[in-house]
């Protein structure tokens, strides 16, 4: 018995000492599209540092979020870099979860676009760094020019306009929808529907942090949206960035209520889109309030207790460099964050809308700046789908919603 | 006479459709992307690629390999230690009054609570002896599953140790140690080995303590791995295909050890 | 057979301190916690008493996820004994080829569900999926099968039959196989039909088999997580959610510990009832059947 013990005594400790390790540096980052600019960045990274061992760990915005703030509260020293959504980074900057990168030096260029540059400070906009902006998306809304021409339509000014058109063009254009947006709960169905909230007026959460859904003009937003789904296509309650992309450069369909610049960096070449040319970008239509752009910025910070933050500091350096951002932007499509690289001639000749986006992107508003923000967006997601599938009234979503919301921000 | 020709004929085509999604996962771990996106019935490429399984590799798919091997065999190995000892005592040695039953009982109750429950104070556990993000962590909290199980196949097992032979051994004058070693333990080999097979195959796929205790990428499990490959861009079909063929080889050549031993290790739990 | 009081206790020592330090300690934590407001542990844990029980019970999500979760445990419990035994009737006796159709008709049962969820999620996929380009090469029109609220469950019982009926199989086939042959014949001379032997007979007999088969998969359908978490996520809407699905989502996703703690309790007693309603039919048919 004592051999079996210490056999396996043995074992554990072997099985702890697996990672003997030169220098790493492990990131924590997206999938997709952000994932490639990221592998570009650590290549490029290796070349100039071949000592270097770097992890990478890719997830979807929902997965990401679960481990890396399971890794903040058991502050596991996991990862030295980690990207992280604009919303987010209230909690993890209040929590203390995040260095304080004016303390690791460098500091933060003025370049970068500055309602990217407060989310990343705590207190916003005043206090020191956590983080730097990395992706410069802001949500913006697309819509077939040659389509509304056909059928005589303006560019939509009011999201009522919107619902006109979307019905026109798919009763009358064989094969396309009215629109599209994402479906799928949590995040990707709030942030569809957000635009159209802000622009009748209504807040989730008002200036005295109190939840506010349960106000008229939040039921008239609502009803709004739900209005589109006759116009959109089926399915489209499992619609995530994939599906409304492939709608838009496919050409099935006529608008977007949302479109990230970073999904869709191609929309002019003939080889990945159907219709070249015939997409116009603009930012999202108001309401009885004028367009206001909503920020969605991913940010790149080093975990208080990562174990390698010089390292890391640098990395996020190299990263948001002017250099780099150009190179993802025309490699990747990844959107700046800087605001010269919006002027570089070889970007712009690239991208005709970044004039536009980066416009938005000055101009853009970030969601409530509140520490329990991913719980109410996924209180929110969950309800907004049972009203899109028709399982709940609008009414009873909302006030539902508002009641658990209440419950999160009173903790 | 028609049931002779009807029952195997059925059996036959039942085997097939059982078949059938796994022949579509071989299939399309070799097909090339462009294929797999078809509105067209078809279960084998037309342009055959190992492309898909040139990627894994480049994703370092053999690492992950590896730490599920090490875990799936450290977790086995204290599972069945822990276990054949519970099990002799159960079986063969004087308890308490009905400490045995009790104790079954306690085992019925561990098998009843969902791992998520457990999820969170393990949590704790695992922080406090410093095992988070590590594969020995993983060993110690894949017992949830491994050690219930283990007792329970094995307790019919040591049943099936006729007493005489250890009887026997004892008129010799031999230890409890020494019958152990040189007469139960060999008498029980084949239970031993089919229920570590089951255990083995248990934690080779258990999914979700590997996707809440690592955090580390290159101490992720097969099946964690498996669960990046779903990506909100696009989900990588083949390469999901692929590894899925990869790790599932390995068990699928123990299936006929499985059916053994879920024959005899389940009607022994019955008795 | 002798031996000291001192050394049994030592055989199970082991699993002792192992179901100690995993499962008891962490139960009585989670009931400890599911009286307190927290979002980790004791430390600047507020006592509320019954406070999380009552925002549970008063919970719509929580209510639907219960109803969730039976109704996939009696419907996939009952499909997959119903079908194992089927196929267990099916090649209980010799025909060519047995001898390869048994161990492959267990294969799915030996894939991680990581890879039996990622196989089926292509085959669910409502444009160019598996399943609806069959369909709709037969002409019919194609099944939203993770995205109809009303259908999505029973998609998910698909999977997890697809997966565990090699289970319930076995046990069955165990079952038929233990019946002695001499049984059949005395019946036969009697004069009794191949329906009269099977329901007046093999059933019967059987009942032991076909109780364990129900109770362990009851057990593991009641418990569901994974599968779910990897084909919809709980949705769409909450058609698939289940009570895992929302302990993990409180817990890990709200860090709300303590309700997920209270919600972990409740599931804990629903299991625990479920298994004594099977304990106590099992041993009245043991003290019947000897």
């Amino acid at each position: 018995m004592k051999v079996l013990t210490s056999a396996l005594l043995a074992g554990a400790l072997a099985l702890t000492a697996v990672a003997a390790k030169a220098e790493t540096l492990v990131i924590a980052g997206r999938d997709g599209g952000y994932g490639k600019a990221l592998s570009l960045a650590v290549d490029a990274y290796k070349e100039k540092n071949p000592d270097l061992e770097i992890e990478r760990l890719e997830l979807t915005g929902g997965g990401l979020f679960e481990k890396v703030t399971i890794a903040m509260r058991e502050k596991s020293a996991a990862y030295d870099v980690i990207m992280l959504d604009d919303p987010w980074a209230v909690e993890f900057m209040a929590k203390g979860w995040l260095a304080d990168l004016d303390a690791l030096g460098g500091g933060v260029d003025e370049d970068f676009v500055a309602p990217a540059r407060a989310v990343s400070r705590y207190p916003v906009g005043t206090g020191p760094y956590y983080a730097v902006p990395f992706v410069g998306n802001v949500e913006l809304f697309a819509y077939r020019k040659d389509l509304f021409e056909k059928f005589g339509l303006g560019a939509p000014e009011s999201w009522t306009d919107v619902v006109k058109a979307a019905k026109v063009i798919s009763e009358k254009e064989d094969g396309v929808s009215g629109v599209v947006y994402r479906g799928q709960k949590a995040n990707p169905i709030v942030t569809g529907f957000l635009p159209i909230l802000w622009a009748h007026g209504a807040r989730i959460v008002d200036a005295d942090g109190n939840a506010s859904l349960d106000s008229e003009a939040a039921l008239e937003a609502m009803n709004l949206w739900l209005e589109l789904k006759s116009y959109a296509p089926k399915g489209v309650e499992t619609y995530n960035a994939t599906e409304v992309r492939d709608a838009l450069m496919q050409g099935t369909t006529a608008m977007t209520i949302e479109l990230w610049p970073a999904w869709a960096p191609s929309l002019d070449d003939p080889s990945a889109s159907k219709v070249p040319g015939k997409i116009e970008i603009m930012a999202a239509p108001g309401q009885v309030q004028g367009p206001a752009p909503m920020l969605g910025s991913w940010l790149v910070a080093v975990p208080a207790d990562s174990e390698n933050k010089d390292r890391a500091r640098d990395f996020i350096d190299f990263l948001t460099s002017p250099e780099m951002q150009k190179k993802l932007a025309l490699e990747v499509g990844t959107p700046p964050t800087r605001a010269s690289v919006y002027k570089d001639a070889d970007v712009v000749a690239k991208y005709r809308w970044y004039p536009n986006q980066v416009a938005a992107l000055m101009n853009a508003q970030p969601r409530p700046r509140i520490t329990q923000w991913s719980k109410v967006e996924t209180i929110l997601g969950d309800y907004l789908q049972l009203a899109l599938i028709g399982q709940m009234a609008p009414k009873d979503a909302l006030a539902e919603a508002n009641g658990k919301i209440a419950r999160a921000l009173s903790h | 006479m028609r049931g002779k020709v009807l029952r195997p004929a059925l059996a036959y085509l039942v085997t097939a459709l059982v078949l059938l999604p796994i022949v579509w996962m071989v299939g399309t771990s070799v097909k090339p992307p462009i294929e797999y996106v078809s509105p067209v019935v078809d279960l084998l490429p037309n342009a055959p690629t190992g492309e898909h399984y040139r990627q894994l590799i480049d994703d370092g798919i053999l690492g992950k390999m590896l730490n599920s091997l090490i875990v799936s065999f450290g977790a086995t190995f204290l599972a069945l230690f822990a276990g054949f000892l519970a099990a002799y005592a159960l079986v063969r040695l004087k308890l308490p009054k009905n400490a045995d039953m009790a104790f079954l009982l306690f085992v019925l109750l561990i098998k009843l609570s969902p791992p998520i429950v457990l999820a969170i104070p393990l949590y704790q556990v695992l922080r406090t002896l410093g095992l988070l993000d590590t594969l020995a962590g993983l060993v110690l909290v894949y017992q949830v599953y491994a050690l219930p199980f283990a007792i329970w196949m094995l307790l019919g097992f040591v049943r099936d140790v006729p007493v005489a032979y250890e009887e026997a051994a004892l008129m010799d004058g031999a230890s409890l140690f020494q019958r152990m070693v040189h007469v139960v333990v060999p008498l029980m080999t084949p239970g031993l080995i089919a229920t570590a097979v089951f255990v083995l195959i248990l934690c080779w796929n258990e999914f979700v303590y590997a996707l809440l205790f690592i955090q580390t990428p290159s101490k992720f499990t097969l099946p964690t791995f498996i669960a990046t490959l779903i990506t909100e861009d696009e989900t990588f079909w083949g390469r999901l295909s692929a590894i899925g063929f990869i790790a599932s080889l390995p068990i699928l050549a123990l299936v006929g050890v499985v059916q053994k031993g879920l024959t005899r290790g389940f009607s022994g739990g019955l008795k | 057979m002798k031996s000291g009081r001192l050394v049994p206790l030592l055989f199970l020592a082991p699993a002792l301190f192992l179901f100690g330090l995993l499962t008891i300690y962490p139960l009585v934590r989670v009931f400890l916690l599911s009286f307190f407001y927290t979002e980790y542990g004791f430390s600047g844990a507020s006592f509320v008493g019954l406070e999380n029980y009552a925002a549970l019970l008063g919970d719509s999500f929580f209510r639907i996820a219960t109803w969730n979760t039976i109704f996939f445990t009696v419907t996939a419990t009952a499909s997959e004994v119903g079908l194992g035994l089927l196929l267990a009737l099916l090649v209980s006796k010799r025909f060519p080829g047995r001898f390869i159709v048994i161990p492959t008709l267990v294969a799915p049962f030996v894939l991680s569900t990581m890879v039996v969820t990622a196989i089926w999620r292509a085959w669910f996929h409502y444009d160019f999926g598996f399943l609806n380009n069959v369909l709709r090469a037969g002409g019919l029109p194609p099944v939203a099968w993770l995205f109809d609220p009303d259908i999505a469950i029973f998609s998910l019982v698909l999977v997890d039959v697809w997966q565990t009926v090699p289970l319930t199989f076995l046990i069955l086939l165990a079952g038929l196989q233990s019946i002695q042959p001499e049984i059949y014949e005395a019946a036969r001379m009697d004069g009794a039909g191949p329906r009269q032997i099977l329901l007046r007979i093999t059933i019967p007999l059987l009942i032991p088999h076909i109780l364990l088969a129900s109770l362990l998969r009851s057990i593991d359908s009641f418990k569901i997580f994974d599968k779910v978490y990897a084909l919809t996520g709980g949705g769409p809407g909450q058609a698939t959610e289940t009570l895992s699905m929302y302990v993990y989502r409180l817990g890990f996703q709200f860090f709300d510990v303590g309700m997920a703690s209270a919600a972990a309790v409740i599931m804990i007693v629903i299991a625990g009832a479920l298994a004594a309603l099977y304990a106590v039919r099992i041993m009245k048919g043991e003290s019947h059947a000897g």
